[in-house]
């Protein structure tokens, strides 16, 4: 018998082969689904052709979005009728990043939709409820922001439209963000006809910190320092000779109110932020090495975030004559970057290189207090080099010790930064105010800045005080 | 109340189909545990599948308030019992593990349906009824032919004639001619032909010993396969092409034809990608089907928004959305299970799914005639690709191929087929004994 069974065995084994090559498929479909199910599905199932969200409405009660110091930012409260509506407390101070839910979701209640409707208290209780008929209150979402921080940022922009996009470097936490023009979530609906009728034309709803396309001006001195020190092998030297003007065929290309700068180095054209030697370093430079540098610093690309719909920089240099490279190596021509690129880039310098994935949607609690979900820090990597930030930070340092933003009050704070005054139209009067930037406390904390105020002039005039005022706030 | 029920069957329903698969998983090893612990298993498999049925008709019941839910339920308990008495009776009492993997199939199918679509189910439970009796006459019929393995020309002749006459009179469904209408009727003849090829292929390997088993099957085959790929059925030849390889594979055990086989197989796949549009925009809606959302994606996506919307534990049973999924009762069933009752049981129904395809091969391997071996091999292999196809397209893991999930999705033809299948691969060994006049061994 014994003997029977071993010679089939051996004649018969090749089912096995077979049956293993199945059963290994099979767990390979498993492992996929898992997958889906934990990483996958988060992405995908938030699109208006899943119709199951208002579905959960009817068990759950959305739940409340907080700031990282606990301010309630969004909450579903009752009104008259006892019908469930949704209330901003801070109407519009928050209103790109918490985005509405009326009119078709926006914003975090649009990414995070389905978090918010689904309950993560004890079964107990949730059948308790349910014999009740009382709806269970669904998790709660914890932001990064600071609302000190969000107040001083919003509140400096005053009647400006632009952005202000503030990061914690070594986290990757951005800690305000505004956007104007704004709305208010409360009310969207009442006057939501107006706002996306053909006549306005201000892009009320665009979330211009993630999603803008301005011209960089002077802090786009920044890309074209590291693609000079890439060029050189990391050889700063560099001398120029500033008469206030650089003549490129029969295009000339002026310095800040023509000022003749005299004898350069890196550092003095860096913190005067001379046009005439920016322009005259970026023809000289390679084409294609440029490009390169710049896509390395994130160009042309979607940005490293685990922040949902992020619009990429452009910058091309394919069909450029030496004209319109020296625009561009000024951050005019046709580059557009986005407040949230900009302020990555500082903030990678402040952390020594590394960039970290900015994200706002910190961790999801259940209303018991227990923590369903947490968003994970998550390094992009290095971006720059050691040698780079040391000497950018020499030379941003100078921009506030002793160049275009020295008349600015930081403070007791160690601020690092780049002013931009950007020309967005044939006019050059109208000029965008930019200021890139990051500060130090004494203890060490850090945080990177990105400022931008539509039509308010020179750099150094407005976004750079809205920035210290920024600064002041969050080192409080 | 009802929610209460439904937020509490989440959880009961959820151990009464853990606690079939994990015993699920040790049948797999029947040989080695012993009749008497295997029995004890079995009886305890048999009662979660009575209580997942009695569980799941409950909550339709209270959600649709359709008393039809409730006779239907008693009906399949019913049907449970005399498809179990009728395997008993037909193998003397062999251990139920198989029998136990079909019968909690079924009921995926029928709460799955019921849920879906009222008249459907009704439709599926009698075809059901009507497999198992067809299925138990084919047993007779075949414990009575002899020398079966030598009428193999009849089963290609048949075969190869049903499959053309689809081709030239079937009617088009998804890009592909399937089936045959008579009078109200669509039947998919090609799931019978399953049968027939695997008869055929057997009986070539098993009548000539030498060299024209190989040559006789191989052309046989290629004649399926072509005829098949001709009518686009794309999803069915994939199944029949592998089915042969295998199975010639395990006749020969020669690792260089297998290979040479895998080669042709993939030169063909590559052919019919280029040839046939419809295959194209199948890859293109698998590979980013949100790009094409509004068209060849939408299918795939509702899908994937239903398993991703139910999560771990599922919204509960009636409280998805699954009826947006198109044809969600035929080909992607799988997702519908998996929002409503949730991903974990889902798996556990994929590892169902894997015993089930291991306890066939075990059968196979035990099998005292090399051509019901080699047949069950077949059933086996045929079982196995064809939930890999149907799950693996549904959860987006391959291409949609448009083959139905065996005994779960709606269709008769596929019921009978694998009925007939299953009990072929219960029961072989008492249709040999009658064949060759040999009554018992031990």
């Amino acid at each position: 018998m014994t003997k029977k069974k071993t010679t089939k065995k051996a004649i018969r084994k090749e089912i096995y082969v077979i049956a293993i090559m199945f059963a290994t498929v099979f767990i390979a479909m498993i492992v996929y689904l898992s997958y889906y199910v934990k990483e996958g599905a988060k992405d995908f199932i938030y699109n208006s052709y899943n119709s199951r969200f208002s579905a959960f409405s009817d068990d759950v009660t959305r739940g409340s979005i907080y700031t990282a110091d606990g301010h309630i930012i969004a909450k579903t409260s009752y009104d008259d009728s006892k019908q469930e509506i949704r209330v901003y407390p801070d109407e519009r101070l928050f209103s790109h990043a918490v985005g509405y839910v009326d009119q078709g979701m926006a914003g975090l209640e649009a990414y995070y939709s389905f978090d918010l409707l689904k309950s993560h208290i004890s079964l107990k209780d949730q059948i308790n409820n349910n014999l009740s008929g009382k709806k269970s209150p669904g998790d709660d979402l914890y932001t990064t922001f600071d609302y000190e921080t969000q107040v001083a940022a919003y509140e400096g922009m005053g009647m400006y439209d632009g952005a202000v996009i503030a990061i914690e470097p070594s986290t990757g936490k951005v800690v305000a963000m505004v956007s104007k023009p704004d709305y208010d979530p409360n009310t969207i609906a009442t006057y939501w006809n107006d706002i996306n009728s053909e006549s306005n034309s201000k892009s009320v709803l665009l979330n211009r910190a993630t999603q803008g396309a301005y011209p960089p001006g002077s802090t786009f001195k920044i890309v074209t320092t590291i693609a000079y020190l890439r060029a050189n092998n990391g050889n700063s030297d560099f001398s120029y000779n500033c008469n206030g003007s650089l003549k490129v065929g029969d295009f000339t290309i002026h310095c800040s109110s023509n000022k003749s700068h005299g004898s350069e180095n890196l550092l003095k054209a860096f913190s005067n932020s001379c046009n005439s030697a920016y322009a005259y370093m970026g023809i000289n430079l390679n084409k294609d090495e440029f490009t390169e540098t710049a896509e390395e610093l994130l160009f042309n690309d979607t940005l490293p975030t685990q922040i949902e719909a992020t619009k990429a920089s452009n910058f091309s240099l394919a069909n450029s004559d030496d004209k319109l490279v020296g625009q561009t190596s000024i951050g005019q021509g046709n580059t557009t970057v986005s407040p949230l690129h900009m302020c990555m880039l500082v903030s990678a310098i402040a952390n020594d290189g590394e960039l970290m994935e900015p994200y706002y949607a910190d961790k999801l609690v259940s209303a018991e207090g227990d923590i369903v979900s947490q968003t994970d820090e998550k390094s992009y990597g290095q971006i720059m080099s050691d040698s780079e930030v040391d000497l950018l930070n020499e030379y941003m340092e100078a921009v506030v010790m002793d160049g275009t933003a020295d008349s600015v009050d930081f403070g007791d704070l160690k601020v690092y930064g780049k002013t931009g005054t950007a020309e967005y139209t044939t006019n050059k009067s109208m000029t965008h105010s930019w200021f890139v930037g990051y500060a130090i406390d004494n203890t060490g904390k850090e945080l990177a800045i990105a400022v931008i105020m539509e039509g308010a002039g020179y750099g150094s005039k407005h976004a750079a005080p809205l920035a210290a005022k920024v600064f002041n706030a969050y080192f409080q | 109340m009802v929610s209460v029920l439904i937020t509490f069957s989440r959880i009961t329903i959820l151990i009464f189909v853990m606690v079939f698969t994990l015993l699920d998983v040790i049948q797999i090893f029947e040989a080695k545990i012993g009749e008497d612990l295997s029995g004890i298993f079995s009886t305890i498999q048999s009662i979660m599948v009575v209580c997942f049925l009695i569980n799941g008709s409950i909550i339709l019941y209270y959600v649709k308030e359709d008393p039809r839910i409730i006779i239907l339920a008693i009906f399949q308990l019913a049907l449970f019992i005399a498809i179990s008495i009728s395997m008993t009776k037909l193998n003397y009492g062999k251990s139920g593990a198989l029998l136990n993997n079909m019968l909690m199939l079924l009921s995926f199918s029928f709460i799955a349906l019921e849920r879906l679509d009222m008249s459907r189910a009704t439709r599926q439970f009698v075809f059901a009824i009507a497999s198992a009796g067809i299925a138990i006459l084919a047993m007779l019929v075949l414990k009575n032919i002899k020398h079966i393995n030598r009428k193999l020309f009849i089963f290609a002749l048949v075969g190869i004639a049903l499959l053309l006459i689809v081709h030239f009179t079937g009617k088009v469904e998804y890009g592909a001619k399937l089936s045959l209408s008579f009078g109200g009727i669509s039947i998919q003849p090609s799931e019978f032909v399953k049968l027939t090829y695997l008869f055929f292929i057997s009986g070539c390997i098993v009548t000539y010993k030498d060299m024209r088993g190989f040559l006789f099957s191989t052309i046989g085959a290629a004649l399926h396969v072509l005829v098949l790929v001709f009518s686009k059925d794309l999803g069915t030849a994939m199944i029949f092409l592998v089915a042969y390889v295998f199975i010639i594979f395990i006749a020969y055990k020669n690792y260089i034809v297998l290979s040479l086989e895998f080669i042709v197989a993939f030169a063909g796949g590559i052919f019919a990608y280029n040839r046939f549009p419809h295959i194209q925009s199948r890859f293109i809606a698998w590979s980013d089907p949100l790009s094409v959302i509004d068209d060849k994606g939408y299918q795939i996506t509702q899908s994937l928004f239903a398993i991703g919307s139910g999560g771990w534990f599922g919204s509960g049973l009636t409280n998805g959305q699954p009826n947006k999924i198109p044809v969600v009762t035929k080909d992607f069933i799988f997702a519908a299970i998996s929002e409503e009752l949730g991903a974990v049981v889902a798996i556990c129904l994929i590892v169902i799914v894997m015993c089930t395809s291991i306890m066939l091969f075990n059968r196979a391997f035990a099998c005292s005639s090399s051509f019901y071996m080699l047949i069950i091999n077949g059933i086996a292999i045929i079982f196995s690709i064809q939930a890999i196809l149907n799950i693996g397209g549904v959860i987006k893991f391959i291409p949609s191929t448009g083959v139905t999930l065996p005994f779960i999705s709606y269709g008769g033809s596929s019921l009978l087929s694998m009925f007939i299948c299953f009990y072929i691969a219960q029961c072989s060994d008492e249709l040999i004994y009658i064949n060759k006049g040999r009554r018992r061994y031990d």
